[in-house]
């Protein structure tokens, strides 16, 4: 196979410049990052330290294997919304006892681990990510339920969780969930439709109605422990299953339940030579261009993300502003899409052909997006651009093998749809700092609407206020510009999260191996094509 | 002499099999059962089995050997040192076959031999020698001045010989030393002589021809002994005037002449505080320590030996003879000196020494130590211009070695090269005796830093080898971080040590060790006073899999290599030992996981170590205080003493002398006990 040729010059000072751009973004995030943990506020965590129990990432630290890795999945959902940074729950992917199982737990130091709605888009994400990959799931449950005060924005499709816990079990995907504290009427379904309960001793309690609610209904004066404590559910209802000592029992015994799953992956695994890149992936630091405009060859970004940097491109002298080939990521083989500039017919022709190859043959397919969209105007019209992108989207969406999605620039337009964007459900999809997305380019929408608001002060035959305009555009161009950044994306959960460049070939090295936890088969069946 | 065979196993044989080679000779080895892929038999052209796995069925063997070489079409027999070097029977067998015998001739071996005619000759040619009371069977003699030592007139190594400092003890001495020496050489002949205290052993090396010449390649200082065998040699010897000099030097080569020495062999004196000369005995053969006569005098022995065997005069005349600067050796041996010298055995997992120092070696990775043969594992010379030049270099080399595997006195060693009266010149052969506290060298607080990186790394290695999901990302990754990767371990001491490992995106590894902040009753984290290491791996050997059998790491940006001696886990306990020139260190991970069915029965000391139960001081009911030993544990070769922690009574003692204990297995209960003061 070839070996990639990096012709980056890391010694250069647009190198220098987009690094250092990069690093100010980077910043941002890992500064947003590290808000997340304490984001109940220092009161709260010191509080909840006090009584003697772990924070919600404490117990994923004591869960899974010793010096394995965790995936945190939208570590930063609710970022730029009146919700709290991370939603308050934190989701995500690590081992535990040799097996890959998704990990859930609410953060006890906001609202006592309340939900809201965040939460739930956060929550109907991972979801997803449970369900196709076939991921156990363990919950680690402590929760006062629905923050009441946003009850309007919860409660409806906030029953969905419990439905989609038992539709787990029913698809043969093993449910643990783990009871540190109170657990009250909603929260209580969650040990109520796992497959597995374990209840830490003096501490998880689980009942419909607490104390002050059975009290109002029927007038009985009863204590939380005879109510719905650990003991009553261990040995009278029959809720729990295990009975733990303390928290860290509680771990313990959650390992074991997983020891005994006798849990096996449904794809083939690795079957590649997982070696690095020739290229140090630290690099991806300066190999995006700082400004989305500024176009940079994605082969850069393969040469430090495929093992070896070997890269089978395909059709390289045709639609080449479309990079397809394939390769392997620590191991499992993939097939590559990744922009080198717009969408032309013959670049979304080629990514049709290229999608429905790798089904053939059941390769999961990485997409490196950094699209400003498809191409416009009379020539690109009448050479068939909507038919032939119609045919790009129309293999995007019906392809059944894994889409790995990595957003390393802009995503502008239906390029997000070409490209497997979230709405066409990738298993994972992920972003660098760099990130931009929005319909259109923030100028190129302001500068669409001026066009608009001048033709249409002309059929009415109306002057225009050149300064009103003017601060329209700017004003538009600015609200655009913020509403397309890789924060305000992560924050609406529009992917799995924001990651440092150099992390690039790992994270995605995690999620396929992930993926693989399902059967990994492509499609042999798409729409109608229009030729 | 044109095929050579080599009638001995280990380091001699590499190093003969080197200069023959060199002279173009073919090389012939042989081997018992358990050597058949040792480094000797390597290192020769061909080698004869001998079957048979001790000495007394292989390397004692005359008889197979002599056929081993005419089998091969051997036209010559190097016997190098011990098993039948000074054998004259073996010597004059193989003359019989018409095979050259590399060495004195059979009736010089004789004579030599028999320390009680090598002293009448000494006598008779003028060498300094202290009157010698013969010991006749079944009597006592008399008028013998104390203190006194009982010798066998056969053999050496020290066997068949006591110190007696009073008349009184005489009897005893002489009759056990006889059976002894009758057991080990099968002549219980023995005899008295006067013991000199904290002399000197200093030999001469002398060399002769079958042409009468004989000349000496000066002198060497043997003085550092463990019950009468050498640890640490050095030529010049230090601090020796030069009318001493000249008396030893003019001995060796009158008792020479008037033997007509041939070959190589080793006049042996002990030399007073006072200056008082006593003439020991001949050795017949090249001595172990040869390399620091080799490398002051720029001769090679082996090729001297081989030359005058093959008839020819020696090719150099005593005014030729130069020395410069100074050696020292060190004999690396699998003992451990702390524990009064117990041999080791084992599989040597790393064997590395620095280029500078020569290196005399019989074993490498992956060599077998067994009890039945001889302790040494290699000889580590330094040459310098200096003595205090050659000392530094070898200390230095030392340290930067790697054995691991087997229990070695290297550290014993280098705490020598590096004490005072040691480096003054004025070791006598008390020295040890002396110097107790250079055999209880080991590990200091910034070695056992060192090792315990070493066993954090070494333990993460092991966890990221043995995940089949996700093995390809960095210990520890995180997206959103909250802490770094914590353990908890046990040193041999019993004391905690807490480590957390955070993972850099560069690949280097913070290690911060000591408790980590806790929560306080206010809920506010103490602070944090933990030492931080900066660790980056460079490599391990070999460079995938679960245990490395070395590690070099960089900390702090000092690259330290570490020999992985165990590395043992399972599903709750993980123990590791690490070794370095310094001595090991013990570490035994505990468990996150508590396990409370152990903790309904009782609490107290656990075994640190998959082992055996060879003492147990407590029973049930006693009282015992904080540090008391209740029990000691052997477990990779050591004792390890389980102490009390906390003052308190023994409520069961789970274990008994002999059972099998696991790493991590409760030996004792003990109920804390609240003393007078209302302090547990």
């Amino acid at each position: 196979m070839t070996v990639l040729r990096s012709k980056l010059d890391t010694g250069s000072e647009a190198y220098a410049e987009n690094l250092a751009a990069m690093q100010t973004m980077w910043d941002e995030v890992a500064a947003a990052l590290e808000s997340v943990p304490a984001i109940g506020g220092q009161r709260y965590v010191d509080r909840h330290h006090k009584r003697g129990k772990m924070l919600v990432r404490e117990r994923i630290e004591a869960l899974i294997d010793p010096y394995t890795p965790f995936l945190e999945l939208s570590p930063l959902a609710a970022w730029g919304t009146d919700d709290p940074v991370g939603a308050g729950v934190a989701n995500g992917i690590g081992i535990v006892n040799g097996t890959e199982v998704a990990i859930t737990g609410s953060d006890m130091t906001y609202k006592g681990g309340s939900a809201n709605p965040a939460t739930l888009d956060k929550g109907s994400r991972f979801n997803e990510i449970v369900t196709r990959n076939r991921l156990p799931l363990i919950g680690l449950t402590e929760s006062a339920g629905a923050d009441l005060t946003r009850q309007a924005d919860i409660f409806v499709r906030g029953g969905g969780g419990f439905k989609r816990l038992t539709q787990l079990s029913k698809e043969g995907i093993p449910t643990i969930s783990a009871v540190f504290g109170p657990s009250t009427a909603g929260g209580a379904y969650n040990p109520g439709m796992s497959e597995y309960t374990v209840f830490v001793e003096g501490r998880a309690r689980a009942y419909l109605g607490g104390p002050p609610l059975v009290k109002m209904a029927i007038d009985e004066d009863v204590d939380e422990e005879t109510l719905g404590g650990a003991e009553m559910h261990s040995r009278v209802s029959g809720l729990s299953d295990y009975l733990a000592t303390d928290e860290m029992d509680a771990l313990r015994m959650v390992r074991d339940i997983v020891g005994h799953l006798n849990w096996n992956k449904r794809g083939p695994g690795p079957s590649e030579m997982p070696d690095d890149p020739l290229y140090d992936p630290a690099e991806l630091m300066g190999s995006a261009s700082a400004d989305v405009k500024v176009p940079f060859d994605v082969r850069e970004i393969l040469a430090r993300t495929l093992d070896g940097s070997r890269f089978e491109e395909f059709k390289p002298l045709y639609g080449d502003k479309l990079v397809c080939g394939w390769g392997s990521i620590c191991g499992f083989p993939v097939g590559i899409l990744g922009n080198n500039g717009i969408l032309f017919s013959e670049e979304s022709n080629k990514g049709a052909q290229f999608i429905q190859l790798c089904n053939r043959t059941n390769t999961p397919l990485v997409f490196f997006q950094n699209i400003t969209g498809f191409m416009v105007g009379t020539a690109a019209e009448q050479g068939g651009i909507i038919k032939n992108g119609a045919k790009l989207i129309n293999a995007v969406s019906n392809s059944e093998v894994p889409h790995f999605v990595m957003m390393v620039g802009a995503s502008y337009g239906a390029g997000n749809y070409g490209m497997s964007g979230r709405a066409y459900d990738p298993r994972f999809i992920f972003s660098w700092p760099n990130h931009r997305i929005a319909v259109m380019g923030p100028k190129q929408l302001a500068g669409v609407m001026e066009i608009i608001a001048r033709s249409s002060a002309a059929a009415k035959g109306r002057e225009i206020d050149e300064e009103e305009l003017a601060g329209q555009s700017a004003f538009l161009e600015a609200a655009v510009e913020d509403q397309s950044t890789a924060l305000f994306a992560t924050g609406r959960v529009w992917d799995d999260g924001i990651i440092h460049p150099a992390d690039t070939r790992v994270v995605l090295g995690m999620a396929i191996s992930v993926a693989h936890g399902a059967e990994v088969k492509g499609a042999t069946e798409f729409g109608t094509w229009r030729h | 002499m044109e095929k050579l065979l080599i009638a001995n196993r280990g380091e001699i044989v590499v190093r003969i099999a080197r200069t023959a080679r060199r002279m173009g000779m073919d090389t012939v080895g042989v081997f018992a059962e358990p050597d058949s892929n040792a480094l000797h038999v390597d290192s020769v052209d061909e080698a004869v089995a001998l079957g048979g796995s001790t000495p007394a069925e292989s390397y004692l063997r005359g008889d197979l050997i002599v056929d081993a070489a005419r089998c091969a079409g051997a036209d010559a027999i190097h016997p190098g040192y011990g098993f039948l070097a000074e054998n004259a029977d073996f010597a004059a067998s193989v003359i019989a076959a018409g095979i050259t015998w590399v060495g004195p001739t059979p009736e010089q071996i004789s004579l030599l031999g028999d320390k009680v005619a090598a002293k009448e000759a000494a006598v008779a040619a003028g060498v300094p020698t202290a009157p010698v009371w013969p010991v006749a069977p079944g009597s006592i003699p008399a008028d013998i001045t104390f203190p006194a030592l009982v010798k066998a007139a056969a053999g050496g190594g020290g066997r068949g010989m006591r110190v007696v400092e009073s008349a009184a003890e005489l009897f005893d001495a002489i009759d056990s030393a006889s059976r002894e020496a009758e057991s080990a050489f099968g002549d219980g002949t023995v005899f008295v002589e006067p013991y000199i205290t904290h002399s000197r052993h200093i030999e001469v090396q002398i060399m002769g021809d079958s042409h009468g010449n004989v000349i000496h390649l000066g002198e060497r200082d043997c003085s550092v002994q463990r019950r009468n065998q050498k640890v640490i040699e050095e030529s010049p010897a230090p601090k020796l005037d030069s009318e001493l000099r000249r008396i030893l030097l003019d001995g060796a080569i009158s008792l020479a002449r008037h033997v007509g020495y041939q070959n190589a062999g080793t006049v042996e004196f002990l030399v007073g505080a006072d200056g008082f000369v006593n003439f020991l005995e001949v050795n017949t053969r090249l001595q172990v320590e040869h390399p620091v006569t080799e490398m002051v005098t720029g001769l090679d022995l082996v090729e001297l030996q081989l030359r005058v065997a093959g008839g020819e005069e020696l090719p150099l005349e005593q005014s030729d003879v130069r020395l410069t600067g100074h050696a020292v050796e060190v004999r690396v041996v699998a003992e451990d000196p702390a524990r009064g010298w117990i041999p080791s055995s084992g599989e040597i997992t790393a064997f590395e020494f620095p280029l500078e120092l020569r290196v005399d070696s019989g074993v490498r990775s992956g060599s077998v130590i067994s009890g039945d043969y001889d302790s040494l594992l290699a000889k580590a010379i330094a040459h310098g211009q200096s003595r205090e030049q050659a000392i530094a270099s070898l200390a230095k080399g030392l340290k930067s070695s790697v054995v691991g595997g087997v229990q070695t006195n290297v550290a014993a060693t280098i705490a020598v090269l590096q004490e005072h009266d040691f480096a003054s010149g004025s070791a006598s052969i008390s020295y040890l005796d002396d110097h107790p506290e250079v055999l209880q060298a080991g590990p200091d607080a910034p070695d056992r830093l060192r090792g315990f990186a070493a066993a954090v790394m070494v333990d993460q290695i092991r966890d990221r080898a043995s995940d089949h999901q996700w093995g390809f990302v960095a210990a520890g990754w995180r997206n959103l971080r909250t802490q770094g990767q914590r353990s908890v371990w046990l040193d041999q001491s019993g004391t905690e040590w807490h480590a957390e490992l955070i993972t850099q995106r560069d690949g280097t590894l913070d290690l911060m060790v000591g408790s980590w902040p806790t929560p306080s009753d206010d809920g506010s984290m103490s602070p944090d006073g933990r030492i931080r290491l900066r660790l980056r791996l460079l490599g391990t050997d070999p460079a995938e899999g679960l245990t490395p059998r070395t590690i070099a790491l960089e900390v702090d940006g000092l690259r330290t290599v570490h020999s992985v001696i165990v590395s043992a886990r399972s599903d709750t306990e993980s123990s590791i030992v690490i070794g370095s020139p310094f001595g090991q260190t013990t570490w035994l991970a505990k468990t996150r996981f508590e396990d409370h069915e152990s903790a309904a029965v009782g609490a107290g000391p656990v075994s640190p170590l998959p082992g055996t139960v060879i003492a147990v001081h407590v029973g049930i009911g006693d009282q015992v205080i904080e540090g008391e030993a209740l029990m000691v544990v052997e477990a990779m070769k050591m004792e390890h003493q389980i102490l009390a922690a906390t003052a308190a009574t023994v409520t069961e003692v789970r274990f008994s002398t002999g059972d099998k204990v696991e790493a991590g297995d409760l030996l004792i209960s003990l109920e804390a006990r609240i003393d007078d003061s209302g302090q547990e």
